[in-house]
């Protein structure tokens, strides 16, 4: 066969197509589109989706009753210290806050002690060691820092006045927290899981959290921290029990209260809570917790009284560093946004916060991530 | 001919010493990187426990194991890696449910036991090692702010077979499977048996 007897043959195919179903199929076809636009035809609608698991949806469990809980008190934020948008943001790290004479702010962090005073105008700074890890502030104006096993003590101008490394010889401490009391100065040492009591020159004077069943606190998460109230009396976080602990001077057990729990939010969530801790003047405890990062408001027996929620702070949060001014104002130190959130009560305010709005769903959210 | 050689010579025999010379370290130097052990480790700074460790390996059961680090592990009553912490409670309020599919955490109680309140005492854990599947939960679990971020994944070199292009490697979408060379590490003889269909 040729080139030319090639061609002639698929021009007749073609030729014989053309003339045989074309021209039905483009009629068909106009028709189709006709009844199309017509009818509006439209693809058929998906199946709805299927309900999600309810286990889910309802997250933890949660109590019925507990849906209708209101809390006592609310908290509003009222201002941010040392954000990205301030005028002196901390760059590199924020580990410590302490409120001192005056509602002066003492805020740790970049490796400086900056002073910010009630109105929250940045007053002076001063260097600080690089490893300090805990602040605290003492009526008369002395400041500590807690740096690995030292204490580091200043005068209200941030002139250095003295010092003394806390622990043991062979085991120095490792310190989380710091408190002055009067004339002594109480240590969290987490490598011991004890509070330890020294005057400013560094003297041992007791030690305090020994006295319970394993003669320390349990500390999975390596931290511990220290609040003492007007009267005198010292409250410690007990992380691995989920408890807030109340000590006297001489170490004896006072009271605990708080438990694990997902679902109730007076309980304490995860493996190690609550992380940080303060008090009021009124003698509220104030504790944050970490894995669902929020503070909370307890009467001093535990009974829940105000919450501020995980939407306030950075999930990543592993500590957010509390101190409480003389009007009550909470403190919190988001050491994750490196910023200062201040939260005061809302005067006058009925119902805080319902439960299941503003803790549950947070939680949930939390979980499923 | 002359016995001493011209300068001409001198310096084409030198460069041609040195030539070899430079030749032979660069051919030497690559013929070692050739032989030199690499092996497939997982970045635990990049692995985001994604579960395709234990899906994409060619074993049956996965190289990846989950490791427990007891230098940064708190011995945690309350682990959120080995119990399911959104499950119910039990009588005693601690959750029953476990994180472990393959029930491949394992924990022991350590230094003074309190028969009475498990608040008390501080927990070991141990990964089964026979059980586990390298899922990854349990690492997950354990990052923080929820645990100390004490369990990590590693590829066990006394089961990995050693495949020219990990399987494992291509499936990974944060690129967390690297190859780290290992030198003077000897090829394993593999456990083929288990190597899927």
């Amino acid at each position: 066969m040729d080139v030319t007897e090639e061609k002639t043959t698929s021009g007749a195919v073609w030729e014989r197509l053309r003339k045989s179903w074309f021209p039905p199929a483009a009629v068909m076809g106009a028709f189709a589109a006709f009844i199309a636009a017509a009818f509006r035809i439209r693809p058929e609608p998906k199946p709805p989706a299927a309900p999600p698991d309810p286990a889910i949806e309802a997250g933890p469990a949660i109590d019925d009753g507990m849906a209708a809980r209101r809390l006592d008190r609310a908290y509003a934020l009222s201002s941010v210290l040392g954000g990205a948008a301030s005028a002196h943001p901390f760059r590199q790290s924020l580990a410590g806050i302490a409120v001192g004479a005056g509602d002066a702010v003492y805020a740790l962090g970049d490796n400086e002690v900056r002073v910010f005073d009630a109105g929250g105008n940045f007053v002076r700074s001063w260097k600080a060691a690089s490893n300090a890890c805990c602040i605290a502030a003492a009526p008369d104006g002395r400041i500590c820092l807690g740096a690995a096993e030292r204490v580091e003590i200043y005068d209200a101008a941030g002139k250095h006045v003295g010092g003394f490394t806390a622990g043991e010889k062979d085991r120095p401490a490792d310190i989380t927290a710091i408190k002055i009391l009067g004339k002594e100065i109480l240590v969290a040492d987490a490598s011991a899981r004890i509070i330890r009591r020294y005057d400013a020159t560094g003297r041992p004077l007791g030690l305090i959290g020994t006295e319970n069943k394993t003669g320390k606190f349990i500390l999975p998460n390596k931290s511990l921290d220290i609040a003492v109230d007007a009267r005198g009396v010292i409250r410690a976080t007990d992380t691995g029990r989920h408890q807030v602990t109340a000590w006297a001077l001489d170490g004896t057990l006072m009271g605990k209260f708080g438990k694990f729990g997902m679902a109730d939010p007076a309980d304490f969530v995860g493996c190690c809570n609550p992380v940080n801790l303060a008090i009021t003047p009124d003698g509220k405890v104030v504790t944050a917790e970490k894995m669902v990062a929020r503070v909370k408001v307890y009467e001093p027996d535990g009974r829940l009284l105000g919450l501020i929620g995980p939407e306030n702070f950075d999930p990543a949060c592993i500590h957010i560093h509390l101190a409480v001014d003389a009007g009550g104002r909470i403190l919190a130190a988001d050491p994750v946004r490196r910023e200062i959130r201040i939260f005061a009560r809302v005067p006058g305010a009925g119902p805080a916060i319902g439960m299941r709005d503003s803790v549950d769903r947070s939680l949930v959210e939390i979980l499923r991530a | 001919m002359n016995d001493k050689s011209t300068r001409r010579q001198f310096l084409d025999r030198t460069g041609r010493i040195i030539g070899f010379t430079a030749i032979g370290s660069a051919a030497g130097l690559l013929a070692r990187r050739a032989s030199g052990n690499a092996v497939y480790q997982v970045d635990p700074f990049k692995c985001t426990s994604c579960d395709l460790c234990r899906t994409s390996c060619v074993l049956s059961l996965s190289a990846v194991k989950a490791v427990n680090d007891f230098e940064k592990c708190g011995y945690c009553m309350l682990c959120p890696a080995y119990m399911d912490v959104n499950s119910r409670p039990d009588e005693k309020g601690i959750p029953a449910g476990k994180v472990c599919p393959q029930d491949a955490l394992k924990r022991r109680v350590v230094g003074a036991v309190d028969q009475d309140d498990p608040n008390n005492n501080y927990y070991e854990y141990v990964v089964d090692e026979t059980r586990c599947d390298g899922c990854g939960k349990c690492v997950k679990a354990c990052k923080p702010p929820a645990g100390n971020g004490s369990l990590r994944l590693e590829i066990r070199y006394t089961r990995c077979v050693e495949c020219n292009e990990c399987a494992i490697q291509i499936a990974c979408p944060d690129r967390a499977i690297v190859s780290v060379p290992a030198p003077g590490m000897a090829p394993m003889e593999s456990p083929v048996e288990g190597k899927k269909s």
